[in-house]
């Protein structure tokens, strides 16, 4: 919210610098996000004139050369505006004057006619966007007079973050009643004088309120005889400055009082409603209303109306209607000041996609109280700028006046919260200075009734922050808790796990990446189609609309991305949620149930070459076995054993992926990726992928391993070397090979051949082993290992129909 | 005689000095040891010497033929030693070609960030607890103070979920079962809290959020640390005290930290925390526009509807509260000017830090 410091030090005439108010005010709540200084420039340099002859150029179709007065003598100025007339006061910028955009002005010629300064817009004085014309001061303006004076400059606009508990700050007085708080100042509350000159009220006008609950009040007053005209300039730039556009004295009037007390207003054309009536009213359904806006609108039953004897006129608290709108021939208006029902007004600002001064204030909640004291100021306003006769009285529809707010605070809960001591006399202190009234009560306890404008003080704690924000956060002490013996957590295993998984990933080289988990749908069902994935229903774009059910297409863009920059190589892993739409595994029932399954995956995404091209080492591409490495390093990081075995996933390459068994559960996939879906998502079709249940290698993996202590016997190695059908699985050999150790002496087997071609026959392969035999309590016998290659290679023979090379 | 001998060590030691490789050397050995060598011709002379003489004359030859020997070792060594460094140097490597290279891993700087929030607080005596992202609406608000249909709901732009997308809710859950994408890691808070029953309580839990807003400080997932603590006669300067050394142990001793009273429902009294900027150290730079202050996190006492609403006396117990977001603390760390570049997983990026 835009607040003017001349505005506000009128309420409250704290003289402190600018610097010390917005700390002041920062420090108490209300942030200053940002600070405007509004000012023209050196006093003289542009003044009041009046225009005293205004002639059309020859051969310009808009040009006038102007006599203007500006106190000194009379100036010839040419002018490309059309909106004035001879008599009419404007701005004139004399030769030498910058003007705010850094514009200097120049005796110059136009059109051969000499021109001794410009006339400005409110544009080209820095006040608004309006470039219509020339902005036209108040009659009787003294020529000469600096414009800054005129308009009431220099000022400084701060712009506050008033956060939503606070509707009360939401205008100049709000902010003053603050500075009162936090400074001491007097606060000067606007208070209306009116002249009620008018008919009685009753007889101008009726005002019936059908929907109480959504309209606890409803205030109206009539003025007849304004003359609708423009806001003096001071007003209007008071207006600009707090980002409100001026539009007519009498619409102007109801904004000032906005701005002034933060009371939403609303001028009706009194002639334009049908019957003279006002009706608070919900809306029939599928009724039409023309907004201010001009958009039609349809209501909806649970939007609340102002309506006229026939049809609604205006959306309560949220916007009026173009019907009943106040005109150039407007003379007879209706102001209304009503309070509307927070939620009721949000549901409809939100139904019809508006936000408007109103509607923030009505949502956060209006002061009841200063609904009559708005309707009088407006009045008051309007009477003074618009002209016209207050009729005599207002009609006041209020059936349930809002009970007063009563709070006991114990002063001794308040230094407890705060952590440090704070005594009666200070708490009194601090609520009396926010308008909060003593009851009755003691030092230990006291009953406080609550102003109506703070609503957002029901409780004790609310007390509680106001005396802590008023004396300021910094006044509490800081103080470490401590934490007790056998308190202070231990690193979990989860954590060693994690640190254990992500060192050996490192170690292969693989970048951690870090994915929305939010993808397209159609990329997640190239990978997934058997899992129908839960869809945001209010997704930014269509590329974040379903909620991943695998890491895999997070990956592959990024991969594909980093291909497309030119990367040579590129290896990546995401530790992160999948959202299944499946009862979760930990949480499933109860208060404690989580909407549904959400484990965590661990994705692997590689492409490009075994090292980085170098004179040092063949450059040769990955393949599966760079992969399985990893998620075998991975799984010794972790301390558990995995199987592999081929697996049919309709996004990998049918015959270069695996599916890994860990504990006898699948713990994931890993393979090339399948060519078609290379395409889907337009990266080569030699990247590889895994995609690994993260919960379930947490839930087998060993965070602290224990120690076998180190052999005392030799180990005898062997080699060994066979032919076998080329069919027969790496893994069902060295199975076979285990089979045939029944003692136990197998210490390892490590497979470092495999070949095809010459000197092998057709449809096998030569398979090299090399055999590490030990006993654990005695050295081997060259007997005892001989004996056991020999049940190794009858084994082999026997079960696979090896062919022993050696 | 004896200055024969002598003269003919002399001679051994100075030839064998120039001595160039091991065939100079062997043919020393014969000149001067061989069977017709020098000291075999020398000593052939014996006879003609008298019988006294000959026992001194003997261990003269005895030790000239030992310090020989000795020569003939030393120079056979020397002849090798400079044969070999001779032989090295014939294959000399380029010292300055690149080393053969293997890529290391990076770690994401939000995770690094991650990690290291965890550990800080370990220390502090916090436990991780965890949560779920598809969160019932009502935990991430109702329980939360949020009030149905009110403005400070707009405070966190919220993602809904498609219902008919969503597997039937679960037996026991909350009413009504609308589920939506967690907007803060509070909401764990209500499920700490379930699940301990009873404080003292001291958990943090780290992990994405999502707020439907999309700009150059803003992406539609992010991360937060949410903390909290419940326990008898925990104030508000048990929270500045926790911030402090947080802030202090994340970025070091030199941080300051300040609170500002602001409003968040869950919390009362509620702040926002302001460090000291990391990167000018308070002066005052573009980053932190001038003000030596960067605005990190939301802070405040556990609001005691929220204490009541999940079974806790708030008369006899109190607690704070905040949620930091790290991505946030991230970029300050790594002086990363462009929140944007943290989700885009670009290589050239990832392996900076």
């Amino acid at each position: 919210m835009k607040v003017s410091l001349n505005w506000l030090r009128e309420l409250c005439a704290t003289d402190l610098p600018e610097d010390e108010l917005a700390r002041r005010l920062t420090f108490g709540g209300f942030e200053v996000e940002g600070r405007e200084r509004r000012r023209l420039g050196p006093p003289g340099d542009v003044v009041a004139a009046r225009i005293v002859t205004s002639e059309p150029i020859a051969g310009s179709d808009h040009l006038t050369v102007c006599g203007v007065d500006d106190g000194l003598g009379t100036h010839q100025v040419v002018c490309g505006a059309q909106n004035f007339r001879v008599g009419d006061l404007v701005p004139l910028a004399r030769p030498g004057a910058v003007l705010p955009g850094g514009q200097r002005i120049e005796r110059a010629k136009l059109r051969g006619v000499e021109s001794d300064g410009m006339l400005c817009s409110a544009r080209e004085l820095g006040l608004s966007e309006d470039h219509t014309g020339l902005l036209l001061l108040p009659a009787g303006t003294p020529v000469g007079t600096p414009i800054e004076e005129v308009l009431g400059l220099p000022d400084t606009i701060f712009e506050l973050n008033v956060t939503p508990n606070r509707p009360d700050a939401l205008s100049h007085l709000g902010i003053a009643r603050e500075l009162h708080a936090l400074t001491g100042v007097e606060l000067r509350v606007p208070q209306a004088k009116l002249s009620e000159s008018g008919e009685r009220i009753e007889k101008l006008a009726r005002v019936d309120v059908e929907d109480a609950k959504r309209a606890p009040r409803y205030v109206a007053r009539v003025i007849e005889g304004v003359r609708i005209g423009p806001s003096p300039a001071r007003l209007q730039e008071r207006l600009r400055s707090c980002g409100v556009r001026p539009i007519s004295n009498v619409v102007d009037a109801t904004n000032l009082t906005l701005l002034e007390l933060g009371h939403p207003l609303h001028a009706f054309d009194l002639d334009r409603l049908a019957g003279a009536r006002i009706v608070v009213r919900r809306a029939r359904p599928g009724e039409p209303l023309l907004t201010l806006d001009g958009k039609q609108r349809t209501m909806s039953e649970d939007d609340l109306v102002i309506a006229d004897a026939e049809k609604p006129v205006a959306l309560a608290g949220v916007m009026g209607g173009q019907t009943s709108e106040v005109s150039d021939r407007t003379t007879r208006i209706l102001i209304e000041s009503a309070v509307f029902d927070p939620a009721g007004t949000r549901r409809t600002a939100r139904r019809h996609g508006l936000h408007t001064e109103a509607s923030h204030r009505f949502e956060r909640g209006a002061d009841e109280q200063m609904a009559a004291l708005a309707a009088d100021r407006c009045a008051e306003l309007v009477a003074q700028l618009a002209g016209g006769k207050i009729a005599k009285g207002a009609i006041d529809r209020y059936p349930a006046p809002r009970p007063q707010t009563r709070i006991w605070v114990r002063p001794a809960r308040v230094s407890a919260v705060l952590g440090t001591e704070v005594g009666a006399a200070e708490v009194k202190q601090r609520l009396q200075s926010i308008g909060l009234r003593s009851v009755e009560g003691d030092a230990q306890r006291r009953l406080w009734a609550v102003p109506s404008w703070r609503g957002d003080l029901t409780r004790e704690i609310d007390a509680v922050e106001e005396v802590a924000r008023l004396r300021g956060y910094d006044t509490i002490p800081v103080v470490v808790p401590k934490a007790g013996v056998g308190e202070t957590a231990a690193i979990s295993p989860e954590q060693r796990i994690t640190a254990a998984a992500r060192a050996a990933l490192s170690a292969r080289g693989f970048d951690e990446a870090l994915n929305y988990s939010f993808v397209s749908e159609r990329e997640l069902l190239a990978l997934r189609p058997e899992v129908k994935p839960v869809r945001v229903a209010n997704p930014l774009t269509v590329e974040q609309a379903a909620m991943r059910t695998t890491l895999l297409a997070g990956l592959l863009q990024n991969v594909g991305r980093a291909l497309k920059h030119g990367e040579q190589d590129v290896r990546l892993y995401e530790l992160g949620r999948v959202y299944l739409p499946r009862p979760s595994e930990a949480y499933p029932a109860g208060d404690l149930a989580w909407p549904m399954d959400e484990p965590r995956r661990l994705g692997l995404a590689a492409a490009g070459h075994r090292a980085p091209r170098s004179w040092a080492a063949p450059h040769d591409p990955l393949d599966f076995y760079d992969l399985k490495g990893a998620v075998d390093d991975l799984l010794a990081a972790l301390d558990v054993s995995g199987t592999y075995a081929p697996v049919e996933e309709p996004f990998f390459h049918p015959a270069a992926s695996a599916a890994l068994t860990v504990g006898g559960r699948r713990a994931g996939v890993l393979g090339q990726i399948h060519p078609s879906v290379a395409r889907t998502f337009d990266v080569p079709e030699t990247v590889l992928l895994a995609e690994l249940d993260w919960e379930l290698l947490l839930s087998q993996a060993r965070s602290l391993r224990e120690s076998r202590g180190v052999p005392r016997f030799p180990a005898v190695a062997r080699d060994l070397a066979f032919v076998v059908s080329a069919d027969a699985a790496a893994a069902t050999l060295l199975a076979e090979i285990r089979a045939a150790d029944a003692k136990g002496l197998l210490e390892q087997v490590t497979l470092f051949d495999v070949y095809r071609g010459a000197q092998v026959p057709a449809g096998k392969k030569s398979v090299a082993v090399g055999l590490t035999l030990r006993a654990p309590d005695r050295t081997l016998t060259d007997g005892e290992a001989d004996g056991l290659i020999a049940k190794v290679k009858d084994r082999l023979k026997s079960s696979l129909g090896a062919e022993i090379r050696s | 005689m004896i200055d024969e001998l002598n003269a003919l060590l002399a001679q051994a030691k100075d030839e064998l000095s120039k001595a160039k490789d091991e065939a100079q050397v062997e043919a020393a050995r014969i000149k001067f040891l061989g069977k017709k060598g020098s000291l075999s011709a020398v000593l052939r002379g014996m006879g003609k010497l008298a019988p006294e003489e000959r026992p001194r004359v003997g261990e003269v030859a005895n030790s000239v033929k030992a310090g020989i020997e000795d020569l003939l070792e030393r120079a056979k060594t020397q002849v090798a030693d400079r044969a070999l460094e001779a032989d090295l140097r014939r294959e000399k490597l380029d010292v300055t070609l690149p080393g053969r290279p293997q890529k290391l891993g990076h770690r994401h700087p939000v995770s690094q960030a991650m990690e290291d929030i965890i550990e800080i607080f370990a220390r502090l005596g916090f436990h991780v607890a965890d949560g779920p992202e598809i969160e019932w609406d009502v935990y991430n608000f109702e329980k939360l103070c949020f009030p149905a249909d009110h403005p400070a709901r707009d405070m966190q732009d919220t993602f809904s979920l498609d219902a008919a997308t969503l597997p039937p809710p679960p037996p026991g859950a909350p009413e009504p079962p609308t589920r939506i994408l967690r907007t803060h890691t509070s909401p764990v808070q209500i499920r700490a809290m379930l699940e301990a029953r009873k404080p003292p309580i001291r958990v943090i839990t780290p992990g994405k959020v999502y707020r439907c807003d999309s700009d150059i400080t803003h992406t539609p997932m992010f991360h937060q640390v949410e903390c909290l603590h419940v326990e008898e006669g925990i104030s508000m300067a048990h929270l500045r005290g926790t911030l402090d050394a947080f802030a202090k142990a994340f970025f070091g001793p030199h941080i300051q930290t300040r609170l500002r009273p602001s409003y968040f429902p869950f919390t009362e009294p509620s702040a926002e925390v302001d460090i000291s900027h990391p990167l000018c150290g308070g002066k005052g730079c573009k980053v932190c526009k001038g003000s030596g202050w960067m605005e990190v996190l939301g802070a405040g006492m556990v609001n005691p509807d929220e204490l009541t609403g999940v079974g806790i006396d708030p008369e006899k117990y109190t607690g704070y509260a905040f949620g930091v977001g790290i991505d946030r603390l991230a970029m300050l760390r790594h002086g990363i000017d462009d929140l944007r570049l943290l989700f885009d997983n670009d290589v050239r990026f990832l392996q900076q830090l």
